[in-house]
């Protein structure tokens, strides 16, 4: 910056100081203050400060001991020494007892001894009678005048470090508590090479600082030099309000889905286990519908139903349905159907919406679903978490077109160049298949699962044969990779800090 | 998904081919399994099927997998010979545990090795498909030590005693509920039994208490044994003779000669291993609707071979080691495994479709901008909490909570009723934040209102610093208001998480979608806030039904 730029940058306070600081010595701030009455100290401190950032001036900070009158010798300065006190009352020279002279010159018990010392010290002609009375016998001139320690009470109150710290007198007056030492803590402040330069440039005075609507509206700008700012110093951070990092996430998501023609769907977070488990034909005896999956909840126990389709689901699992299929052969438990559990998987929206009237052929469906389900909480797992799941329901699907869906999947939602599909498991699918992308540090990694649902799922909820394929996401784990999180608790982040630091591409 | 550890060595040994781990990954995606381990020679496989036990042994998978690779093809064989001895079950088992098959495995020694396989199998399969005991428990005995023929009957709990493995004493079956740490962690399979089932050989000597324990004296095999016994019980039949013949298979399998029992439960006799001798009907046309690949038949009867079927004519012969084909679904998702997912070309979906989302969700989407643009943050948080935040902490009574039976964390025992204690909850953790803190949360809730589960889609927002008061979260409310074109009408309101006089219920076309207010200092104390908050809770639905 040259010389000029950095005239025209400076703040008020800046044009105020700098032309008192001298050019050819270096001058302390308590001497610089004094000079510029106008402006508090902490603002001559601030404006010395952002001089010296500019490398107009150097400071030098010094400490060093001064004198200093204490509250009792303040007092004093105000209401004059005791031992001038007592001497005045005595100048009518007539007889006092010690409590009229107290009275009259206002002198507390110990200042009254203190007095008859010094007036010994001091010389003072004064006779005291068997009575105890008090009176001066003659008035000296030279006790007319200040004394040495009233001169040192002017001195400390005006020019502090003038005083000799070692000086007798100092000491006395500190044993009576009159005066004492303290740090004081001082700034040289001298000129850099670059201030002289700065010297040269005459500083108005009118510039315009904070542009207001009286200047916009009077004008008063025309003819004027702007203050100029430093734009390159850094200010203090603010944040944009945004929405959650995650759920902007699942909201990208739900647009990909949406733009791939699927329509959104959705359902109870507190669901029977018939829609949950049952309706998917997942036997009441598979190991996974153990205490130890799901969330049981206390009350209400029971859901109600639609006891038509619990009727034909459950021919489904005892016997088949019709479907060809020899069914899982064993007795369907009516009541525990209706228990009421913690959704525990996003397909139980699916089933919900091949049961409903609403069902379009052909039909592309989808749901973000909050799940939940019975496990330890722990970096890779929350007792809640969310499932991006959905069906396709069309007249003859078969595994290549769920080949082509997972693809699309990897590539659109994911955004995953090198995929895999593997033969997989899932109790209503069959055939069944997961989903698995290439990371580049971490190896293979599982995007979701996906396959055709089984017919003896289809035929008692839909009514008739038609083709669903079934696909679901791990968005959860997705969203991880996504937002470069490692922790899974970190999706539902409490921390304010991370939340507003978080960016949003 | 059961996970299985076995050598790397003996693998190869069983599948008679090298297999590297690369190439061993690749072909466990045939079997639906996948590494999760290697240390040296030992490897740990975890197998995705909960239906088929027989893959939970390196003897099944190895089986398999000379199948996938051409060593074998078709249907193994079991060559069983009969035993000529006999296994009586007496009525007294009956809605106990009814059921029991079993076999004589003779001529291979039992190595440590061999050994910790078939327990490994014994344990996979109880507690998995056996439903931890309960509907199939297997016991492996000392042959020679046996005296034909046994008996499987039910008897009082007090009646019996006999030393059970790995113990020292006598103890009856009662106490061994009450005291042996098998019988403490099984106890409840019997919880309801007046009787419990014994199994004893000819000389009245116990072989086990199933589904619990073996009997120390014939229970335990030491390595070095070359006859086994190998019996299941459990509540059903199928189930039970399924376990036997996966275990048939996986002792067949390393050399044993099996040998047949005759298990006689009075009028009826069955011989076990029990052939389930199981066929499925499949046509071309079906294989071809399901995998879109127009198989010939010639292919299908290769590829089911490879999948270890046997196929003739349109009819399919199951493995007697399986019995999860209860569709031809089932057998066509083989086919197409073995054809390999890896060289199946995917083809686009052809139906037009017009993707969408709810009226609902974009309203919900429409206030979530509103509060980012009036400068909220917005958190998103699990919907699980707990009563000392709901309720406790922001002075009010139960709302009528959703409680989980199976608590796993007190922390996370209900459902969350309202939502502005999860945001107080923020509040309390992020007091190190420079503030103004203003955020929001839109979400479920659910409360209970007498047998109804009740679900809402909710919005709750607060604003905490040292100014904030009541008229600050009155205006975001009414700006949001003004934005979806609803007038709201505020009216005093008592809710003791506010400062009296402070909070003002929403009416808008006379009915309630939101209370707005300061929030009472003995809320903020509970939750260790230091700084005035204002906020509100909107209900979305009502709302949403209001709005036009």
């Amino acid at each position: 910056m040259n010389v000029k730029e950095l005239a025209e940058g400076l703040h008020p306070l800046e044009r105020k100081t700098f032309p008192k600081i001298p050019s050819k010595s270096s001058v302390m701030f308590s001497e610089l203050a004094k000079q510029i009455p106008e402006l508090q100290e902490v603002e001559i401190m601030r404006a010395i400060q952002w001089l010296e950032n500019k490398g107009v001036v150097k400071t030098v900070k010094e400490e060093k001991k001064v004198a200093e009158l204490t509250e009792l010798g303040n007092k004093y300065l105000k209401t004059k020494l005791p031992e001038r006190r007592f001497y005045n009352a005595l100048l009518d020279k007539k007889e006092h007892s010690f409590e009229e002279l107290k009275k009259e010159a206002h002198l507390d018990d110990s200042e009254f001894q203190a007095v008859l010392g010094i007036i010994r010290q001091k010389h003072i002609p004064v006779s005291i009678s068997k009575e105890r009375k008090i009176k001066l016998a003659v008035a000296l001139p030279e006790f007319e005048k200040p004394s040495v320690e009233e001169n040192f009470l002017l001195e400390a109150a005006g020019n502090p470090e003038k005083i000799d710290l070692n000086d007798e007198l100092f000491k006395t007056l500190i044993r009576r508590g009159i005066a004492k030492v303290k740090d004081e803590k001082s700034v040289k402040i001298s000129i850099t090479s670059l201030g002289l330069e700065l010297k040269k440039v005459a500083l108005s005075e009118d510039v315009i600082d904070k542009l207001t609507t009286k200047i916009i509206k009077e004008g008063s700008w025309k003819g004027k030099n702007f203050r100029r700012f430093d734009v390159k110093i850094n200010v203090p951070a603010t944040y944009a309000s945004k929405k959650q990092t995650y759920r902007r996430f699942l909201d990208d998501v739900r647009q990909k889905l949406i733009g791939l023609g699927f329509e959104e769907f959705a359902g109870p977070v507190v669901e029977s286990e018939f829609w949950n488990m049952d309706a998917l034909f997942m036997p009441q005896f598979h190991s996974a519908r153990d205490i130890h999956d799901a969330y049981y909840i206390k009350e209400p126990k029971y859901a109600k139903l639609d006891e038509k389709i619990v009727e034909r689901v459950k021919k489904a699992h005892e016997t088949g349905f019709g479907t060809g299929s020899k069914g899982w052969k064993y007795d369907f438990d009516v009541k525990r159907t209706h228990q009421l559990v913690l959704r525990s998987q996003g397909t139980a929206c699916s089933s919900r919406m091949l049961a409903s009237k609403d069902l379009k052929i052909p039909g592309k469906y989808f749901g973000i679903a909050r799940c939940f389900r019975y496990d330890v909480i722990d970096a890779k797992h929350l007792p809640g978490f969310i499932q991006t799941e959905g069906i396709i329901v069309d007249y003859n699907l078969n595994l290549k077109h769920l080949f082509g869906v997972l693809k699309m999947f990897a590539k659109e939602v994911a955004g995953a160049d090198k995929i895999k599909i593997t033969p997989g498991y899932f109790p209503f699918t069959e055939p069944s298949c997961e989903l698995s992308a290439k990371h580049p540090e971490l190896g293979w990694i599982e995007l979701g699962g996906a396959g055709i649902f089984r017919p003896e799922l289809v035929k008692p909820l839909v009514g008739k044969d038609v083709s669903v394929i079934a696909w679901g996401l791990g968005v959860d784990r997705l969203g991880m990779f996504k937002l470069g999180i490692k922790d899974i608790r970190h999706l539902f982040s409490h921390d304010l800090q991370y939340l507003r630091e978080s960016r949003v591409i | 998904m059961p996970t299985i550890s076995f050598s790397h060595k003996d693998l190869e040994k069983m599948v008679g081919r090298k297999l590297p781990i690369d190439k061993l990954e690749k072909s466990l995606e045939f079997c639906k399994a996948e590494i999760d381990k290697v240390e040296g020679d030992d490897i740990t496989i975890s197998v995705g099927d909960t239906n088929q036990p027989y893959l939970w042994s390196v003897e099944g998978v190895a089986r398999l997998l000379r199948g996938v690779l051409g060593i074998e093809k078709g249907i193994a064989k079991l060559n069983i010979k009969k035993a000529d001895k006999k296994i009586f079950v007496d009525k007294s088992v009956e809605k106990i545990r009814s059921y029991l098959s079993a076999f004589i495995a003779r001529g291979k020694k039992v190595d440590d090795y061999l050994l910790k396989q078939m327990i490994q199998l014994q344990e996979k399969v109880c507690e998995g498909y056996g439903r931890r005991r309960q509907k199939v428990s297997i016991g492996i005995y000392s042959y020679k030590k046996i005296k034909f023929p046994l008996y499987y009957k039910a008897v009082d709990p007090e009646s019996i005693e006999f030393v059970p493995l790995d113990f020292k004493r006598e103890m009856t079956q009662a106490e061994i509920l009450e005291t042996h740490p098998k019988g403490k962690e099984y106890a409840w399979i019997l919880k309801d039994c007046k009787k419990f089932p014994i199994f004893v050989d000819d000389t009245g000597e116990v072989l086990s208490f199933p589904p619990i324990i073996n009997s120390q004296k014939t229970g335990k095999v030491e390595i070095g044994e070359e006859d086994l016994l190998v019996e299941t019980t459990g509540t059903d039949l199928n189930a039970v003779n399924l376990a036997t013949n996966i275990f048939a298979y996986a002792l067949a399998d390393r050399g044993f000669t099996i040998e047949a029992l005759e298990i006689n439960y009075g009028k009826n006799k069955i011989t076990t291993p029990k052939m389930f001798n199981e066929k499925i009907k499949i046509k071309t046309a079906d294989v071809d609707k399901l995998l879109g690949l127009k198989l010939n038949d010639k292919q299908i009867t290769d590829l089911l071979k490879k999948a270890r079927f046997d196929f003739n004519k349109g009819i399919i012969s199951v493995p007697e080691y399986r019995q999860d084909i209860l569709h031809w679904v089932d057998v066509v998702e083989d086919i197409g495994i073995m054809y390999d997912y890896e060289k199946i070309e995917s083809s686009p979906l052809t139906s037009f479709t017009v993707g969408n989302t709810s009226e609902m969700q974009r309203f919900i989407d429409a206030l979530r901008e509103l509060c980012t643009g009036l400068g909220y943050q917005e958190v998103f948080s699990t919907l699980l909490t707990n009563k000392e935040i709901l309720y406790n902490k922001m002075n009010v009574a139960d709302l009528g909570t959703i409680e989980i039976k199976n608590v796993m964390s007190e922390n996370y025992s209900v459902l969350r009723t309202w939502i502005v204690p999860t945001l107080m909850e923020v509040l309390s953790t992020n007091k190190h934040i420079e503030y103004p803190q203003k955020i929001f949360e839109q979400g479920i809730v659910v409360s209970r209102k007498k047998e109804d589960v009740i679900q809402h889609e909710k919005l709750a927002l607060v604003s905490a610093h040292a100014d904030a008061n009541f008229t600050e979260a009155r205006q975001v409310l009414e700006a949001i208001f003004k934005a979806i074109g609803v007038t709201g009408v505020f009216e005093n309101h008592s809710h003791d998480s506010f400062i009296p006089g402070r909070v003002a219920k929403v009416l808008v076309n006379g009915k309630e979608v939101a209370f707005v207010g300061e929030m009472h200092p003995k809320v903020l104390s509970d939750f260790g806030i230091d700084v005035p908050v204002v906020g509100f809770e909107l209900d979305v639905d009502e709302l949403f039904r209001l709005r036009k």
